[in-house]
């Protein structure tokens, strides 16, 4: 055998024996070893590099394309393994790290807001967006604010009806009460206007928590009211019509139809109980509005002149609306709430259901 | 108001269904809280006569009664009730009848005897509230008819809720009006019946020298009356107006009351004394209602008394020994104005109410006084016989019946209503009996005497938008100038955030509650007419009521809350008292359950430091705690001041272990209260640039003593460290193994940058360096190994 078909031999070998490490090769790293074992400045290939000096001269080209032909194919069988072997290891990584996506995501602590709360602050969104002001007014009232600037003088019956909490007044002059309605803080507002040498337009919307001696499955002691007054020249019962529509459709986020009955207020004449088309059978009739289709939500009315006189106000030059809204009741028909009583427990099992 | 319909048709000829009618009511502004058919309730009972009643064998109470309906055989039944006596007539519901009250009648055996049956009360037919004994039927109530239709009790019943301005409605005459207008139909007017004078009797004598409240007073006397039960048809109309007959003479006044709305009064004549007089009362002069019940009157009280005694309250009752009864023969009749004002605090004072009371308090048309009365002694005379005195009148009643004559404009009513009144509304008020006349704008607007609550030109726009209708009203936005706009509350809506659920807690506590956490100086708010003592004082802290929360809460199957409550707090003297908004936080329990990933944890007092913390950085503030051991009902050494700027907002602590276990808490529990009209608005977020250059992070370990605190640790290493410290904190805590006892091992994590150039090792050198000097001048302290 001649000494380049020797070397050829061994070349050929050698690419055979590479070759089949390489595909036994377990990792990238048995794979980095033998790229430097065969191809590497010290490698394999190029001890048998060596050798070619041993040749004639006129065969070392001969020997040298063989030698970059097994070069490239070793090059290439091993690029191709070391691919083959990185897909391999992905995929094994990504089994290995293969989760439960179905077990529960780390808890982050999840308050709730109270649904009385949320009435609250989704009917006073709705009052400023209109334009209305918002006041607040002390809960421990005098007899003044509470009742007689609201028309309601000590003898009238409907001071009677107001089941009111009084405080132990000893040695005081003035009887104090809880405020049975959050109606003073009309009388406080237009006060306040009026003192500051200040004339109407004035558009308020006042909410609070008013106070009532009356305690069973549909009273509560305590509850929120939502008042609403505007006084202006030429503020008329269409006017109040108008706002009270807007806001419950807004409120109940659909077009609901508004009734007005003819009722009695004392600070209001005329005075209107509203009720809305029922919210459960859509205005069909059903148990919960006693098959009306109505249910009564407020009561308004254009403010009476004996209130516009008790703070001041030329009832002949100026008129206006007022209306006052139970908060709960509200919210109990927005939600489908059954009881009033679930709102004052304050059971977080109910609280988080309906402050999600 | 009950209004039987076809007493109602008496007034008016309706040819309405009760259905429509009750919606046109409610259109006119009379609320229909019901339309009842009684006679639905009772089928099956009927009227059966008592032929024989023994005494039960074996019980004292019960009797054996055999009852004749009218059938082959006699039904025996065995009744509890002591009122009937053989030979009456009474309701007896029969095997497989329904009540009313639900109760579904069975034969059945009591004490060994059987019944077949029961006799009914008036309760028991659903036609009172409540009863005492059976209800006697009258002896012409034929044997065996259904009740139901004898008692005309198949006819619809509509129950009316008059509000207090209309003192016209409380009678079916009233009602009447007001639908005949709507209706255009006749009003029948009462009263053609002519009462013939018998000049033998003397007529009473009245002084009135109270004129002011009882502007009209006019009495008869009847002579020789005969008493007796009243007919069938006013007993049964009384019952189904919800009325209970009692004898023939107050009978036909409560009928006249109801049809007429005039309450008038009848006096046992033999009982008086003297003349009548109406005056004021004597201070602390007695007075025993018709009901027993004895009160003690105030001077100003007005009463009708006779030369010994108050004989009756004015407009309210009258008196227990003066009353009418069955013996009775001669009578005087009282039919009178009052002044409504009067009777209003009167009857509230003295806690009487009657069906008379609530119609003077609302105003009573004084057109009818002399009408009732010629009714009443018509009626009287006419079924139980007696002879009547001319009519003593002692007011002027000519001027009390005029009309009121009002002028106002009408394009204000117009404006008030946001539309132009139709002519066609002007003959309805007409027919209600208002006179109009239009001049030009002005509009003269006459009041009958019937309709005192109409006045101003208010009073008039109401009565043009009840007969328009509401419904006529347009809808018009009003024009609404855009006010300077409100920075809304978000103090709740920020704690809720962090993880806490809001209640809400009534704003009254016991006085036991209060005293846990405020001491007692004088300063409580204190309710006359709680609803019991646990809602009697108004709170000085919400931790009561966020304690019993957490209660209730934990006694449902919460291993842990955390709460969050907005409010008020009430203190001071009466008139100096103030109301301040406070946000207070309640944590107890496990702060997190057992999960896959944690093991649960109970909370403690950093976690709601760090809620609190959080909720003030959401407001642009940061707070000192400053460790506070003097708080009233929290631990010492667990407690802290919550300071801001230089202003003391609030504390934090945990609650005393004793307190809490009173509250059935095992846990501990954390609270924390903020005064929100102490905070002012935190700053606002100003723009920086962010950093060019790398920030530096060092950590240095320092061996403490025990009570050191980290806030003096961490203000000194930033004095030390200057202007390059961007943060510092504790990274690290320990006092375990390796450390001496009376020693803690605090880490501080430093992050240096420079706003200029990159921070080189030499100047984290340095400030480390500057730290340690520090820490060992300050603390005494030595860096750890």
């Amino acid at each position: 055998m001649s000494e380049i078909d020797s070397l050829k031999a061994q070349l050929q070998a050698l690419q055979d024996k590479a070759l089949e490490l390489f595909a036994e090769a377990a990792d990238l790293q048995a794979l980095q070893d033998l790229r430097v074992n065969y191809l590497g400045k010290k490698g394999k290939l190029t001890s048998v590099l060596k050798g070619v000096g041993k040749l004639p001269p006129e065969d070392r080209p001969v020997i040298g394309q063989f030698v970059n032909a097994t070069k490239s194919v070793l090059a290439e069988a091993l690029d191709k393994a070391e691919s083959v072997l990185a897909t391999k290891a992905r995929e094994m990584r990504i089994e290995a790290e293969r989760i439960d996506v179905t077990l529960s995501g780390r808890k982050c602590a999840q308050g709730a807001l109270h649904p009385v709360q949320q009435g609250l602050n989704e009917m006073t969104a709705i009052f400023t967006q209109m334009g209305f002001e918002t006041a607040q007014g002390p809960e421990i009232e005098d007899e003044f604010h509470n009742f007689d600037a609201l028309n309601i003088p000590q003898e009238h019956p409907a001071r009677a009806m107001h089941d009111t909490f009084f405080f132990n007044a000893e040695g005081e002059d003035e009887a104090l009460l809880l405020r049975t309605h959050t109606s003073p803080v009309q009388i406080r507002a237009m006060q306040a206007c009026v003192d500051a040498g200040g004339e109407p337009p004035l558009a308020v919307v006042a909410a609070g928590r008013v106070y009532r001696c009356d305690y069973d499955v549909t009273h509560s002691p305590m509850f929120h009211q939502v008042e609403v007054f505007k006084v202006d020249k030429d503020v008329s019962l269409a006017n109040l019509k108008g706002v009270l529509q807007h806001f419950l459709s807004a409120y109940f986020e659909k077009d609901v139809p508004i009734r007005l009955r003819p009722h009695y207020f004392p600070f209001t004449e005329p005075s209107a109980e509203v009720d809305i088309g029922c919210v459960f059978c859509n205005h069909k009739g059903c148990r919960i509005c006693k098959g009306s289709g109505w249910i009564e939500v407020l009561g308004s009315g254009m403010i009476h002149p004996n209130v516009l006189k008790a703070v001041g106000i030329d009832g002949t030059v100026y008129s206006g609306f007022a209306f006052g809204l139970g908060v709960e009741r509200l919210v109990m028909l927005k939600h489908g709430i059954p009881d009033l009583r679930l709102f004052f427990e304050n059971d977080v099992r109910f609280l988080r259901r309906m402050g999600a | 108001m009950k209004i039987p319909f076809s007493w109602l048709k008496e007034h008016t000829p309706i040819e309405k269904a009760p259905e429509v009618v009750a919606d046109d009511l409610v259109r006119l502004g009379h609320e229909v809280e019901s339309i009842d058919m009684p006679r639905a309730g009772v089928k099956g009972v009927r009227v059966g006569l008592i032929v024989e009643m023994k005494p039960h064998p074996d019980a004292d109470k019960l009797k054996l009664l055999k009852i004749d309906l009218g059938d082959v055989e006699h039904l025996s039944i065995v009744c509890g009730a002591s009122n009937m006596k053989a030979g009456d007539k009474v309701p007896v519901a029969t095997v497989g009848t329904s009540l009313p009250n639900g109760l579904k009648i069975k034969k059945g055996k009591i004490r060994g005897e059987v019944s077949f049956g029961m006799c009914c009360s008036e309760a028991e037919l659903g036609l009172a509230e409540d009863a005492d004994g059976l209800l006697i039927l009258p002896q012409d109530a034929p044997v065996g008819e259904e009740v139901g239709e004898y008692l005309e009790l198949e006819e619809a019943v509509l129950d009316l809720d008059i509000t207090p301005n209309r003192g016209d409605c409380m009678s079916l005459r009233g009602i009447a009006r007001d639908l005949a207008a709507d209706y255009a139909l006749p009003l029948i007017e009462p009263g053609d019946e002519v009462v013939t004078i018998d000049d033998s009797v003397a007529a009473p004598k009245v002084t009135v020298s109270a004129p002011d409240d009882c502007p009209l007073y006019t009495a008869c006397k009847i002579e020789g009356v005969n008493v007796s039960a009243s007919p069938d048809w006013l007993q049964a109309r009384l019952i189904a107006a919800g009325l209970r007959p009692i004898n023939g003479v107050v009978d036909v006044i409560n009928y006249t009351m109801l049809d007429l709305g005039q309450p008038m009064h009848a006096f046992d004549a033999d009982t008086l004394v003297g003349n009548i007089e109406v005056r004021t009362a004597n201070e602390g002069e007695t007075f025993t209602s018709l009901e027993g019940k004895e009160v003690s009157l105030h001077a100003e009280d007005l009463v009708i008394a006779d030369s010994q005694n108050v004989i009756a309250l004015a407009g309210i009752m009258g008196s227990e020994p003066t009353g009418v009864t069955n013996t009775t023969t001669n009578i005087i009749l009282e039919s009178a104005a009052f002044r409504p004002a009067r009777i209003s605090i009167t009857r509230r004072t003295c806690g009487l109410v009657s069906d008379s009371s609530m119609r003077f308090e609302r105003g009573v048309d004084p057109a009818m006084i002399a009408v009732a009365m010629d009714q009443v002694a018509q009626m009287i005379t006419g079924l139980f016989g007696g002879k009547v005195s001319a009519t003593t009148t002692v007011g002027d009643a000519e001027h009390l019946i005029q009309d009121t004559q009002i002028k106002v404009s009408m394009r204000k009513i117009e404006a008030r209503l946001g539309v132009d009144v139709p002519e066609s509304a002007d003959a309805v008020l007409e027919r209600m009996g208002f006179g109009i006349e239009h001049q030009g704008d002005n509009l003269l607007f006459s009041v009958p005497s019937h309709r005192p609550d109409v006045r101003l030109a208010e009073d008039i726009s109401e009565e043009y938008a009840r007969v328009i209708g509401f419904d006529a009203i347009p809808t018009e936005l009003p024009s609404l100038a855009t006010i300077s706009p409100n920075q809304p509350d978000t103090a709740i809506i920020d704690a809720v955030r962090l993880g806490f659920v809001q209640v809400i807690n009534y704003a009254f506590i016991s006085a036991d509650e209060q005293r846990l956490f405020v001491a007692d100086d004088g300063k409580d708010l204190v309710l006359a007419n709680p609803i019991s003592e646990a809602m009697s004082v108004m709170r000085r802290s919400a931790f009561p009521g966020l304690l019993n929360t957490a209660k209730y809460n934990m006694n449902r199957q919460q291993n842990g809350v955390a709460l969050v409550e907005q409010g008020r707090l009430y203190d001071g003297s009466m008139s100096q008292r103030q109301e301040t908004n406070i946000l207070a936080w309640l944590m107890a329990g496990e702060f997190q359950g057992d999960s896959w990933y944690e093991k649960a944890r109970k909370a403690d007092f950093f976690d709601l430091k760090g809620a609190v913390e959080a909720w003030l950085s959401s407001k642009g503030l940061t707070a000192r705690f400053i460790a506070d051991d003097e708080v009233q009902g929290l631990q010492a050494g667990q407690t802290a001041k919550i300071v801001v700027g230089k202003t003391e907002v609030g504390y934090i602590g945990k609650v005393d272990s004793d307190i809490a276990s009173s509250f059935d808490l095992d846990s501990d529990v954390f609270v924390a209260s903020i005064d929100l009209d102490q905070l002012h608005a935190g700053k606002k977020a100003k723009f920086q640039p962010l950093p060019e250059f790398p920030s530096i992070e060092r950590d240095l370990v320092f061996l403490f003593d025990k009570d050191v605190t980290s806030e003096s640790v961490l203000q000194t290493v930033k004095k030390a460290c200057g202007s390059q410290l961007v943060q510092a904190h504790i990274f690290d805590l320990y006092d375990g193994k390796g450390v001496p006892e009376d020693k803690v091992s605090l880490g501080i994590r430093f992050v240096l940058q420079d706003a200029k150039r990159t921070l080189t090792q030499e100047d984290s050198d340095q400030a480390m360096q500057a730290v340690v000097d520090a820490i060992a001048h300050q603390f005494n302290a030595e860096l750890r190994g």
